[in-house]
This record gives structure tokens, C-alpha cells and sequence, in this order.
């Protein structure tokens, strides 16, 4: 394949642009949360940190980024937990019944959003859970576990489940065996199922709009109404905030697997 | 991790715990952003010092569909709505809204009739008006809705709000029906006219900050605004102009839920965030006007800001006044379901 | 393994126990706000006033908006696949045949869009593409076009957004499939004198068709839902089904509607899902490979 430079440049010049175009937005929004002016421009007529101290000022964004990230994190526990546990149950058993259950643990992922707004709307009026806390984790829990069982599955595939049969027939009990031997091997996609239940859950918005209120409004549901009143640059602010926090919960877990990996 | 937990749980318990422990509270309900920003200052925070009470505050740009959830469960949360006086009128007909008793509301009277019904007391005046593009369109700007309606001595990219409230009545003035004459709309008459212009609308907006947006990013040369977001991007620099000529003059009015949680202290509350004083705060940090005229006599209102608000006597004169009864009735109804169908035709 | 010892099959009987026992939490959560609410909106489809009626499927005869909205929807749906099968290839491809340090930043900026609000995306869009904005400035600069284009607010505004994210959907997908072609089948496709050309369409991109199947079925289906891109960046008419769902719940109050637009909307999902699946397996077009 490395006969002609022709193809390989107008290949290069291709996927230079699809990446120009995917991170375009992302291009602008940094500065634009440094914006001085009162409404969302690019290129901004100067730069302030005024949007900073509009978010950090306000209580109102405060409560919404202390409900959005205890959410997401509860998510991510409760995600990470059923989710890893129903991985290891489809994996042990490999009968048609497993397929088909796999595909329903699946299904958040394929079912329209908006039906499924409209449906977990549905069942929270029916018991009380509008505008609750338990109400948003619950429902981005059953959102974010397809992530964790499709990490935790892929990372089972590479697993040999006779280590932990060795480590049972040596005495230790299934939890213990599980968790001294398999736990650290799968340790990888368990974190990063995590991981992505975490930014699912931070990042989730439609269900957020129908679910949502009062005390309990996650960031992207204030976000949503605040830009229906007033396009400023608050948002961008947020949205940097909000990325920097993802990217720095990525290194971090990151380099806790490295840490992991390096002493066996 | 394990103290986010315990945060988690914690602030369970405080969710559920909190209404038990304050004194007298309501929860207040307003459309947002800046405008609620504004009217904090102005009247919520002032009216709970006064009255030595807690005010919640939440807010849903667009109440009405919240209201009939509420209404539906029989125990909403919400005390007090700010929300265009048809949401409280049709609220009212359909029992999702408390009758108000004027006997507990004094600073009422001082409030023309026509502006009040059973269910509301008005709250702040607003209006939908006729912008555009300052230097697009020089010295000879539109000057109402049948030069909008006019794209060959206008040219330009139009928009207009995804709604048929002030929308038709803009098109029937724009056909020539006088601002005095309007209701009962005729509706037919009215979407005949829409269709005229429709291919030449670019945006059927939905929000008012996507409004703003539309005439400081030059997107549109010419819309329907409200006046206190055009006022905001030209005091941010946008190359904007409007005219109060045949504008749409509405109000928000207060209201109380039916089975509202804090019934007697949001009745008090209702009197006290009308009084002329407080009322005169609100155009002083936004450029709304006052719900109570009283206000104008308060001298709170410098004259040169009153000149610009879309309620002071010689604006007004120039307007049509939105009829809130006319909206809720059926044949308003009937209009609102129409639109869908309009907007989405090709 | 004959389950013919009592003792083998009481163990059998004790795992199938712990299987159960272990998918139960993860299966009472999807089932509790997922199944049963669409089970209940199949429901409320056919009911109206608690009698049994076929009323709110009769609209998508009856009604325009019905099937001009799912005509647009499965358009918009169309135009954004073909757009991120032809530009998603070229950069999983680059992805799995550069050296891995060029690959990791491929990968990386593939995903970075992924820690970005779709919200904050959309308006991100609005800023660039508005008429003085940034791009229209461009196009203008290079003398491309002396009048302002108008690039959103309408459904080429639509299409752009949504495409941008759900592009990541379909390289993902295309790139875990490339990565398993063995380089090997190439160098042998080489060494019997095919030309670069010839050994990619006769090698590799057969090979890589099952992963242009899952990205296809995965970006489809979930630029059928969309719902933020078209509100946001449509105008006002670009009216895709999912805000006909939410209108009709939001505005009108009208569930039976919205039910029956949303049971036609899964009814669709699903049968992609059926048809897709006879080319690759479910599992693996959802992800768990």
C-alpha cells in the first residue's frame, strides 16, 4: 500500500477535514466562555472571566452542578455495579435465553430517547419520583448500564474463567474468588464502563427536560431552559468546566490502571 | 466517592426534611434567565423581607403544561405562578387555578378592571414588536405589520415566533384591521395573510433568546420580538432598531394553584408583589413595565425610562392590546390547534 | 457432559440460580423504566377514554403532519447515514492502518466531541454557521458566494449537527472491525500481484462490511430519535417525529397521539433491527461484540 503517494495524500487531506469538522465546535467553544460579551459570538470582542463568575455566583447553577455531579457519580456506581454483575452472569452462561436477556439490557440504547423521556415520565408521575433525586439516578442508571455491561463483556471475552475455577477449588469462596482473581484482570473495562456511565449521566439531557424540577434540575436541564431565555456565553463556560472534569476523570482513571497494571 | 455518597444521601434527607423546618414559605414560579433575575431584585426579595417569609423560586419558560401535571396529581408544589394571563384564565376554567379573593389583595384596586379577572392581578407588561436590522434598512424603516408583510419594498430574511398568539394578530393588522378593531379575531382572514408571507419567513422561533440571537448574529433582517430582548442586544452593541407602532401589548399576571401547598402566605405574597412601590423597581432593572399603573405615580420611574416602557400612556396609544378572554375562549383554542398544522404545511 | 449425576444437576441448578440472581437487579431497573412504559404506551396507542380504539393510528392516514414528519424524519435519518458511512470510512480506516501513535490521536479527536454537551454542540453550530458568522465569512472571504448563505434553520443546518454527532457512532464500530482484518490477508493479496487498489476492494473492504453494517444500523436508528438538533438548529420546520411526540405530549396533552407515533417509531427501529441482524449478530451491532 505504499506504492503510490496519490491516494494516500487525498486520504490524509479526507480524514484531515472529517477531524477538523468534528472538533470544530469544540474549537470555539473554549474561547467563547472568555468571552466579555453579553451574548454568544465568535470570534469575542474581548475576553473576561465574567461568565465564570456569572456560574460560580449564581446558586442556582451551584445546586445544578452539585445535583448533576452527584447523580452522575451515583450512576456510576449503580451502573457499574448491576451492570458488572449482569456481564458476569450473561458471560458464565452461554444459552440462547443469555442472548436474548443481553439484548434487553441493551435496549436504552436503541430505543428513541424521546419515548423513553416519555415513558420514564410516565412511570415517575404514576410513583412520586418527578423531580426527585433518586428518581434522575434510577433513571441514568438504567440509561448508562449498556455501557458497562458492553465494556465489562468485551473485557470478560479475553478473561480464562478457569483461573477463578483454579482459585475455588483452592478453598476460596465464588465473591472472594471473583474478586481476587477476576476483578483485576477485567479491572480495565470495569473502569471505563464506569467512566462512561459517569459522562452519560452528566451529559444526558432529553430525559433531564421531562424528569426534572424544582430543587433537583441537573446542569443540562437549567442549561436547556436558561438558552431558551438567554443565549450568553454561561453555557460555554459550563461546557468547558464540565469537559475539563471529564478529561480529568479519564487521567485519573487512567493512571490508577497504570499504577494497577505496573504492581502485580 | 464515599463522601459523595453520603453528600447523595444527605441531601435526600434535606429534600424531604426542608419544608418542615421554615416558618411560612412559598414556592414561586417565574420564566427565568434575566427576567427573573431582574424581578428578584426588584420584587421577590424585597416582598420576603416585608413579609418575613421564604421564597422558593423555580422556573419554567413555558408553565402551562407543568400547571395541568400539577393539577392532575391534586398535590402540586407550586404556590404562585407568573405566566401570560391566558394560562391563568383557561387554568381557572378548567379548576387547576384558585378564584382570587380581592378582599385579601387591597393593592388591587388601584389596578384598572379590565386588566385583572377572577383568577389573576397583572404583573408586569411586555410587548411583541417590530424589529430589524438598523443599517439594513436605514431611514426609511418598517413601521408596522404591512410593511413587514411587504417583501418587495422590504427585502430581507423574516422571522416570526412559532405561535400563533400575537403572530395573527400582526397579520390582520397587516391586512388593515385597526388595532382597536381586532377581537374576535378572524382567524381565517388571519392565516390567509400568514400564507402570503409564509415562504419568505427563514426562522418560526421558539424561544425568546433564540430570538435575540437571530437579529445580533444578522441571521434576520426583520422580526417579532419582544421589546425587552431587543432592548438587551441593542444595549450589547447589535445593529438593531424597533418601533413600538402596532405592537402586541401582553401581560403576565400572578396566580394561584388550585390546592396550592402554602395557600394563605401566597395570597399575601400575590398583594404585596403588586404594590405600586415594588412594581416600580421592575423597569428599573428590566425594561418591563410595571402591572400596577399606581406604579407610574410612585416617582421611583425616572420620566426618560417610563418614555420607553411598553406600558407608559403615549407607547401604549400606539399599540393593540392582546385580549387574554378572546385566547382562552374557544375559538382561541381552536386557533392554537390550527397553527400546528399551518407552520408544518408546506 | 450427560446431567445425569443427581449432584451435577443440583450444581447446574445452583449456577442457573446465580446467573438469575446476578442479571436481576440490571434487568428489574430496564424492565421497570423501560419495558413496562412501552408496554403501557402500546397500551394507551389503542385506548381512548379506557375503549378500545384505532383513532390515534387513523391520523397517519388522516393527517398530514403524521406521515409528512416521519417522510423527513426517515430522510434526514437517510442522508446523515450515507454522510458518516462516506466520511466515518476514511478515518477508521487511517485509524487502523497508521502507526499506533498516529492512530491514538485519530482516535482521540474522534471522540473528544463525545465531552462536549450535545446542547452546547448545537449552539456552538448556530455561532459558526449564523449569517455573520464565521464560516458564512469564509465562504464569502474566498469569493465563494457574495450573498450570505443561510446554513442553519433549515434542514441542511439539521443534518449537519446531527451528523456531527453521530459520526463517532459509525468510525467506532468501523474501526474495532478493521482492527481484526489480519495484515497478513493483505500482504498475501499483494504478493499474488493485485495492485493497492484491487486488494482493497477485493480484501479488505469485504471484510470491513460487517462493521459498515453495525455503524449503519446504529446511526440510523439513532438519528430516527433525534430530538435537541432539529428543535434547536430546524427553524421552526424542519419537524422530525420526535418533536411531533413531544408537542403532542407538551402542548396538547394528547399521550394516545404521542403513543401511537411512538409505537410506529419502534415498530420501524425494530424491524431495522431484525433485518440487520440476519447480516450481523444483535450483540454486536449494539456494541457487546
Amino acid at each position: 500500500m505504499t506504492s503510490s503517494l496519490a491516494p494516500r495524500l487525498a486520504l490524509g487531506t479526507v480524514v484531515a477535514l472529517v477531524l477538523l469538522f468534528l472538533v470544530l465546535p469544540i474549537l470555539i467553544v473554549v474561547p467563547m466562555s472568555f468571552s466579555n460579551a453579553r451574548f454568544l459570538t465568535f470570534p469575542p470582542p474581548g475576553y473576561s472571566l465574567r461568565w465564570y463568575e456569572a456560574f460560580f455566583g449564581n446558586p442556582a447553577w451551584m445546586q445544578a452542578a452539585r445535583v448533576s455531579l452527584g447523580v452522575a457519580a451515583a450512576t456510576a456506581i449503580g451502573a457499574t455495579l448491576i451492570g458488572t454483575a449482569a456481564a458476569y452472569a450473561l458471560s458464565m452462561s452461554g444459552s440462547r435465553l443469555a442472548r436474548s436477556l443481553t439484548v434487553i439490557l441493551l435496549l436504552p440504547l436503541v430505543v428513541p430517547i424521546v419515548i423513553t423521556a416519555i415513558g420514564v415520565f410516565f412511570v415517575f408521575a404514576k410513583t412520586g419520583l418527578l423531580a426527585t433525586l433518586p428518581g434522575l439516578v434510577l433513571a441514568n442508571v438504567m440509561l448508562a448500564t449498556p455501557y458497562v455491561v458492553t465494556s465489562v463483556l468485551a473485557g470478560l471475552r479475553g478473561f480464562d474463567p478457569a483461573q477463578e475455577m483454579v482459585a475455588r477449588s483452592l478453598g476460596m469462596n465464588r465473591l472472594r474468588a471473583f474478586l481476587s482473581v477476576t476483578l483485576p484482570q477485567i479491572r480495565p473495562s470495569v473502569v471505563s464502563g464506569a467512566l462512561f456511565a459517569f459522562i452519560s449521566a452528566l451529559d444526558e439531557t432529553v430525559v433531564a427536560i421531562f424528569i426534572a424540577g424544582g430543587q433537583n434540575q441537573t446542569l443540562t436541564k437549567r442549561m436547556f431552559t436558561s438558552l431558551r431565555d438567554e443565549i450568553d456565553p454561561t453555557i460555554a463556560a459550563i461546557s468547558s468546566l464540565l469537559t475539563a472534569a471529564s478529561l480529568m476523570v479519564v487521567v485519573l482513571a487512567s493512571l490508577s490502571a497504570r499504577k494497577s497494571s505496573t504492581n502485580p | 466517592m464515599a463522601s459523595l455518597l453520603r453528600w447523595t444521601a444527605l441531601a435526600c434527607l434535606l429534600g424531604t426534611a426542608a419544608p418542615a423546618l421554615a416558618a411560612e414559605q412559598i414556592t414561586f414560579v417565574s420564566q427565568g434567565g434575566a427576567y427573573q433575575q431582574a424581578q428578584t431584585k426588584a420584587i421577590l426579595d424585597p416582598a420576603a423581607k416585608a413579609l418575613g417569609i421564604t421564597i422558593n423560586q423555580d422556573s419554567a419558560p413555558d408553565a402551562w403544561p407543568v400547571i395541568r401535571t400539577q393539577g392532575a396529581t391534586g398535590k402540586p408544589t407550586w404556590d404562585v405562578v407568573d405566566t401570560p394571563t391566558q394560562d391563568c384564565v383557561r387554568g381557572g376554567k378548567a379548576g387547576l387555578i384558585e378564584k382570587l379573593d380581592f378582599s385579601k389583595i387591597p393593592n388591587a384596586a388601584a389596578i384598572p378592571a379590565s386588566y385583572k379577572t377572577e383568577y389573576s392581578v397583572p404583573y408586569e407588561f411586555y410587548s411583541s414588536v417590530l424589529a430589524y436590522n438598523k443599517s439594513k434598512y436605514g431611514k426609511n424603516p418598517p413601521q408596522g405589520w404591512a410593511d413587514f408583510w411587504d417583501v418587495k419594498k422590504f427585502p430581507g430574511a423574516r422571522a416570526l415566533r412559532n405561535h400563533p398568539l400575537a403572530t395573527l394578530e400582526a397579520a390582520l393588522m397587516a391586512d388593515g384591521v385597526a388595532p382597536d378593531k381586532l377581537y374576535p379575531l378572524d382567524v381565517d382572514r388571519a392565516f390567509r395573510k400568514l400564507e402570503a408571507i409564509k415562504p419568505h419567513i427563514s426562522v418560526w422561533w421558539t424561544s425568546g433568546g433564540q430570538s435575540a440571537l437571530l437579529i445580533q448574529g444578522g441571521e434576520v433582517d426583520m422580526e417579532m420580538m419582544w421589546n425587552g430582548r431587543v432592548s438587551a442586544v441593542m444595549e450589547a452593541g447589535a445593529d438593531a432598531d424597533y418601533t413600538y407602532n402596532q405592537g402586541i401589548l401582553q401581560n403576565t399576571s400572578l396566580c394561584i394553584l388550585k390546592n396550592a401547598p402554602n395557600l394563605a402566605t401566597a395570597v399575601k405574597f400575590v398583594n404585596e408583589a403588586i404594590d405600586p412601590k415594588l412594581q416600580a423597581n421592575l423597569p428599573l432593572n428590566i425594561p418591563y413595565g410595571p402591572g400596577n399603573p399606581a406604579a407610574f405615580d410612585t416617582g421611583i420611574i425616572p420620566a426618560a425610562l417610563a418614555a420607553k416602557l411598553p406600558s407608559a400612556p403615549d407607547n401604549a396609544k400606539k399599540q393593540a392590546v392582546l385580549s387574554a378572554e378572546w385566547w382562552t375562549s374557544e375559538a382561541g383554542e381552536a386557533a392554537l390547534k390550527r397553527w400546528a398544522d399551518f407552520v408544518q404545511k408546506k | 457432559m450427560t446431567p445425569s449425576s443427581p449432584a451435577l444437576r443440583r450444581h447446574e441448578r445452583r449456577e442457573q440460580m446465580l446467573v438469575l440472581a446476578l442479571l436481576s437487579p440490571a434487568l428489574a431497573v430496564v424492565a421497570a423504566l423501560l419495558v413496562v412504559p412501552l408496554a403501557w404506551l402500546a397500551v394507551q396507542s389503542v385506548t381512548s377514554d379506557g375503549a378500545f380504539t384505532l383513532e390515534h393510528y387513523r391520523r397517519f392516514l388522516t393527517e398530514d403532519i403524521y406521515w409528512r414528519s416521519f417522510l423527513l424524519t426517515f430522510r434526514i435519518a437517510l442522508t446523515v447515514t450515507v454522510l458518516a458511512v462516506l466520511l466515518g470510512y476514511p478515518v477508521a480506516y487511517a485509524a487502523a492502518t497508521l502507526p499506533r501513535r498516529w492512530s491514538v490521536v485519530v482516535l482521540g479527536l474522534v471522540i473528544l466531541p463525545f465531552w462536549t454537551s450535545v446542547l452546547v454542540r448545537a449552539y456552538a453550530w448556530m455561532v459558526l454557521l449564523q449569517r455573520r458568522g464565521l464560516v458564512n465569512g469564509m465562504l464569502q472571504g474566498l469569493g465563494l458566494t457574495d450573498q450570505p448563505i443561510a446554513l442553519i434553520n433549515n434542514e441542511f443546518g439539521t443534518v449537519l449537527a446531527t451528523l456531527h454527532i453521530l459520526l463517532p457512532f459509525m468510525v467506532l464500530p468501523l474501526y474495532a472491525t478493521m482492527q481484526r482484518i489480519p495484515r497478513d490477508l493483505m500482504l498475501a493479496g499483494a504478493s499474488l500481484g493485485g495492485g493497492p487498489l484491487h486488494v482493497f476492494l477485493r480484501v479488505f473492504l469485504p471484510l470491513s462490511m460487517p462493521g459498515v453494517v453495525a455503524g449503519t444500523v446504529l446511526v440510523f436508528v439513532l438519528a430516527l430519535g433525534f430530538y435537541i438538533t432539529p428543535e434547536l438548529l430546524g427553524g421552526g420546520r424542519t419537524f422530525m417525529v420526535s418533536m411531533l411526540v413531544s408537542r403532542n405530549v407538551e402542548i396538547y396533552n394528547q399521550w394516545g397521539a404521542a403513543s401511537a407515533i411512538g409505537v410506529v417509531l419502534l415498530v420501524c427501529v425494530a424491524a431495522l433491527f431484525w433485518l440487520a441482524s440476519r447480516v450481523v449478530p444483535l450483540e454486536r451491532i449494539m456494541g457487546a461484540r
